[in-house]
């Protein structure tokens, strides 16, 4: 089918929304609600309107399809019109406080304002900014409700930012299956919230706050946490930086998605004033060596399978929450982060004679989720928290910029040696099925005992939502999964319950795409920017001189000298962690 | 012309005995010797058009439903009634509650319902419980339930009771209620008769419109379809109100003028003594301004400059002042707008605010500016007509009492 779009022909299929063709087309539509990672949007916030010839009215083209003859303009006065007032009748109602905002900038509503010349007020402001005195009598009568929600340990709301676009309603149900949102009240009280407005319960993986346009809903902020840190002389900040960030990082200064940050993201660091700073990949690698162990194990002595992996803290709570029957299946390896954690508060601090109580352990991570799991209970292998502070890598841009750092600028930095030497295969780590590939190359060498060939394990790559694949070592079958986003996760538990599914080794990653698409990651994400972040990884990976895990140098001295052997005891009070069923609790 | 309030006073709405002897349950004891198809084509051939504002015809909405296969259908019949000024159909529940209940039932065996649902505004106590009663008497009597009167038919018919949200009679945001979720109203297409409660083909219909239903298979398409106009036959239910000497409902037929009914003594009875005639606000807080000049005007569904909504007709005098009446519209739409779309979320809260300040004799230069992008993005941009039924009375107001409201 063809339709005229601004006077000019387009090829459409039927059952295709005005919308989609003008994405396609690089024509651009201004959007609050919808978003790519959505399903096709409701049509709430009424900025995608256009004009057609065969409605009177204005239409709205996320939500109208496409039809034979259809003539489409998508900048008409009455278009701007309809945009400018529905703007206007948004920025009154919402905080207006971009100066201190944690979103300035980046923040899609103060776009649409800049772009549709909406400044200062048409409408009297719902919100305290205004402080004039005749105005305050107004705002009196207007202050709506505020809901402020700061009892989770991730995720951080503020509803006066709130321009209830939804977003985080839907993709907290359509992607992640847990339906921690909905919308309270009516009218001009309506509140995007969580039921009964009890304190946000979830499982942290922040993607509400990767789509919300605004600062509504954000990660929780510890920047100043880490800033305290670094200005008291008496601690020593240790920084780790996991294995994604370093691909994203300079997406926050301008860079295109994908672009290797490792070197300017550590300079910054040491710009900001951190001691050392070391490579989550070295944690990745012993999480590998231990899983593939773990694994071995399993296989060997039929044990509980299919084995479950556990570096994604949201998908192992996930399972604590709602499939508690399958906390057998997870794998007791902690994650890199905490093993890290560990190493640096035990090893490393008895190795440099530091007194590990005033170490500030800090780790750079993608994920929201990360703070929670640094703060459970059972994480505290050194006696202590074993990671003190986690940052997303928003957070650290954000407090990079506050201190005018230009991290393009810097001179490039090197992690600190003693646990920051990387490999390819914790490289990996960043993106969906990642771990499944660096776990493969090493469980390979580890059974069959010679040196892999190609160490490119293709078939656990790509998109899509569950990737299934047999792998044959030797004379050992491994049925194994890779599998992205709750709802995949879900699907994936039922078909085992059912028999539908069998599996061996189960990759989990709670984010789109892993940890590349992980909910602390820069804004905006799309697919197509994941992509080209997981491109990076990719390339990265292929350029490494050391491309599996159980090679790297730092850690077979750290087995030889302070661990033993993988799943040893040592390696087991430090590395491995338990799990509690969490069904009833909220 | 009786046939909604026919035999009123004759029935006792908590016997259905009274309702029986009157030639009730006639018309389903009819229907079901003929097949579906027949009685659909029946009504859609009486031209009988929904009561509830909408006006859209009866049988060819029943049509699409009938014609789809599918393992399960609902009917519902929407008794939210909820705006301001209407009350037609809490009176027919009160009256005559069979009835209703009469219709709903011709209309699932029409289309092959085998679960019926009354939705009723969360305030209607009284009326509810009348029904409740009645459908007890009447799933006694095999009328409803399992194999009416003697047949194969199952019909089961449930009362749901809302709560009291205006945007719940909009029939998907209402559909929405029943399946336990936010009152909003859903994206369309799909259309309820194709996808509605539960995902199923589902039919909606207003009580006023059920209750023509037995009258129209008893007397015959033909004879219904010759009262009033053509394109708009049958009678109606108006309600007169404010400044007219008769207040209260009347059944006239269609195509009848609002002068006639507000002056002609059978009806309205002409103005209250010493009020003079302003205009009038036909079909409830979401009907235009009628000026004295167009009461000659046809009261149809259809094509018409002045849409009958549910039937309810505001008479104001000369005495009154538009800034309460503005007031009273925009606090309306303000309480009730659901919230999902930004236009109506946002500008309903602008239009009661400002409308405040105008009462107090309070308003702003800028006000006045902001007072037509309201009404403009309420008319031109939001997801339901909800929305636009905001700015109707407003709009008109504005363009023909300028003067009153902001003062030479």
């Amino acid at each position: 089918m063809q339709i005229k779009i601004n006077n000019k022909p387009y090829n459409c299929e039927s059952g295709e929304t005005i919308f989609s063709i003008c994405k396609r087309n690089g024509i651009r539509l201004p959007t609050l609600c919808a978003h790519p990672d959505l399903l096709p949007s409701e049509g709430v916030c009424r900025m995608c309107l256009v004009e057609t010839n065969q409605s009177k009215g204005l239409v709205p083209s996320c939500v109208q399809k496409v039809s034979e003859g259809l003539e489409v303009r998508t900048e008409t006065e009455n278009v701007n019109k309809a945009r400018k007032i529905n703007l206007e009748l948004l920025w009154a109602d919402h905080a207006g406080k971009c100066a201190a905002c944690l979103r300035n900038g980046r923040c899609e509503l103060q776009k649409l304002a800049k772009e549709y010349d909406i400044d200062g007020f048409k409408f009297v402001p719902r919100r305290k900014e205004l402080k004039s005195e005749n105005e305050l009598d107004l705002l009196k009568d207007n202050w709506s409700h505020v809901v402020a929600d700061e009892k989770n340990p991730c995720i951080a709301r503020d509803s006066q930012y709130c321009i209830e676009c939804r977003r985080c309603v839907r993709i907290c149900r359509e992607m992640q299956t847990v339906e921690a949102y909905g919308t309270n009240y009516r009218s001009s009280n309506t509140n995007v919230g969580t039921p009964y407005e009890i304190p946000l319960d979830c499982i942290f993986c922040g993607q509400c706050s990767a789509v919300c346009p605004t600062a509504a809903i954000t990660e929780k902020d510890e920047i100043e946490k880490f800033e305290k840190a670094l200005a008291d002389p008496q601690k020593m900040v240790i920084v780790q930086t996991a294995p994604s960030v370093r691909f994203t990082f300079l997406e926050e200064f301008g860079m295109p998605p994908g672009t290797f940050g490792e070197k300017k993201l550590v300079a910054a660091l040491k710009a900001l004033g951190a001691n050392k700073v070391f490579d989550t990949i070295l944690g990745a690698d012993l999480t590998i060596v231990e899983e593939a162990a773990e694994l071995i194990k399993r296989v060997k002595n039929k044990g509980v399978l299919p084995m479950f992996t556990s570096c994604c803290p949201s998908w192992v709570v996930y399972v604590e929450k709602y499939y508690p029957e399958f906390i057998p299946n997870l794998s007791s390896c902690k994650s890199p982060q905490q093993m890290m954690g560990a190493l640096i508060k035990t090893h490393y601090a008895k190795k440099e004679k530091f007194d590990p109580k005033n170490i500030v352990s800090v780790s750079i991570m993608p994920c929201t989720s990360k703070k929670y799991e640094a703060a459970r209970s059972e994480m505290k292998a050194s006696g202590r928290q074993d990671v003190d502070i986690v940052l997303t890598i928003r957070e650290l841009a954000r407090l990079i910029r506050k201190k005018k750092i230009d991290p393009i600028k810097l001179e490039d930095g090197k992690f600190d040696p003693a646990l920051g030497i990387s490999t390819g295969a914790g490289m990996l780590f960043g993106s969906s099925g990642g771990v499944m590939e660096a776990a493969l190359r090493t469980a390979a060498e580890k059974i069959t005992g010679e040196e892999l060939g190609r160490v490119d394990f293709e078939v656990v790559r790509g998109e899509e939502g569950i990737r299934c694949a047999e792998i044959e070592i030797n004379d050992l079958k491994l049925r194994v999964a890779v599998v992205h986003e709750i709802r995949n996760a879900k699907k994936m538990l039922e078909d085992l319950k059912s028999g539908k599914a069998q599996y061996d080794f189960v990759e989990v990653m709670a984010c789109p795409n892993g940890c590349i698409g992980g909910g602390g990651q820069p804004v905006p994400t799309s697919p197509e920017i994941r992509s080209a972040r997981i491109k990076g990884v990719i390339v990265r990976d292929k350029g490494m001189s050391i491309r599996k895990s159980h090679e790297n140098p730092v850690l077979k001295k750290i087995y030889k000298e302070f661990l033993g052997k993988p799943g040893g005891d040592k390696a087991e009070e430090l590395l491995h962690t338990k799990y509690t069923n969490r069904k009833n609790i909220s | 012309m009786e046939i909604v309030t026919k035999n009123w006073e004759k029935i006792n709405p908590l016997d259905i005995n009274t309702y029986i002897r009157s030639g009730g349950y006639e018309a389903l004891r009819k229907v079901i010797r003929e097949t579906p198809l027949k009685v659909v084509s029946e009504i859609k051939r009486s031209g009988l058009r929904g009561r509830g504002g909408g006006g859209f015809p009866t049988g060819e909405k029943w049509e699409i439903t009938a014609k789809i296969e599918a393992d399960e259908k609902f009917i519902i019949c929407n008794l939210d009634e909820s705006e301001p000024g209407v009350y037609k159909d809490r009176i027919i529940a009160e009256k005559n509650p069979h009835q209703i209940i009469e219709g709903l039932l011709i209309g699932a065996y029409a289309i092959g319902a085998k679960r019926a649902f009354i939705y009723i505004n969360g305030h209607y106590k009284k009326p509810a419980e009348i029904l409740k009663i009645a459908l007890e008497q009447a799933r006694e009597k095999e009328f409803v339930g399992r194999g009416i009167m003697g047949s194969s038919i199952d019909v089961e018919i449930e009362i749901f009771s809302g709560a009291g949200a205006y945007i719940c009679g909009e029939e998907n945001a209402l559909i929405n209620s029943i399946e336990g979720k936010r009152g909003e109203p859903r994206l369309k297409p799909p259309h309820p008769p194709v996808s509605g409660l539960f995902g199923k083909p589902t039919i909606v219909n207003n009580a006023e419109t059920l209750a023509n239903v037995p009258y129209i298979i008893k007397r015959g398409a033909d004879v219904y379809s010759k009262i009033g106009p053509s394109l708009s036959p049958g009678t109606k239910l108006f309600l007169l109100e404010g400044a007219v000497k008769n207040k209260g409902i009347f059944e006239v037929p269609l195509g009848t003028t609002a002068e006639d009914l507000i002056f002609n003594s059978l009806y309205g009875g002409g103005m209250e003594d010493g009020k003079e005639f302003w205009f009038a606000q036909i079909g409830g807080a979401s009907g235009r301004l009628m000026p004295r000049g167009k009461l000659d005007q046809l009261l149809i569904y259809g094509p018409s400059e002045y849409p009958i909504g549910a039937g309810s007709i505001l008479v104001v005098d000369k005495m009154a002042d538009i800034k309460d009446l503005l007031f009273s519209w925009a606090d309306f739409f303000h309480r009730e707008s659901c919230g999902k779309c930004v236009p109506c979320r946002e500008g309903t809260y602008r239009l009661w605010e400002i409308a405040k300040w105008l009462k107090n004799n309070d308003l702003k230069e800028r006000d006045r500016e902001n007072i037509e992008d309201i009404l403009w993005t309420l008319s031109n941009t939001t997801f339901c007509p909800l929305g636009n039924f905001a700015a109707v009375a407003w709009s008109d107001a504005i363009s023909m009492f300028s003067e009153e409201i902001f003062g030479k």
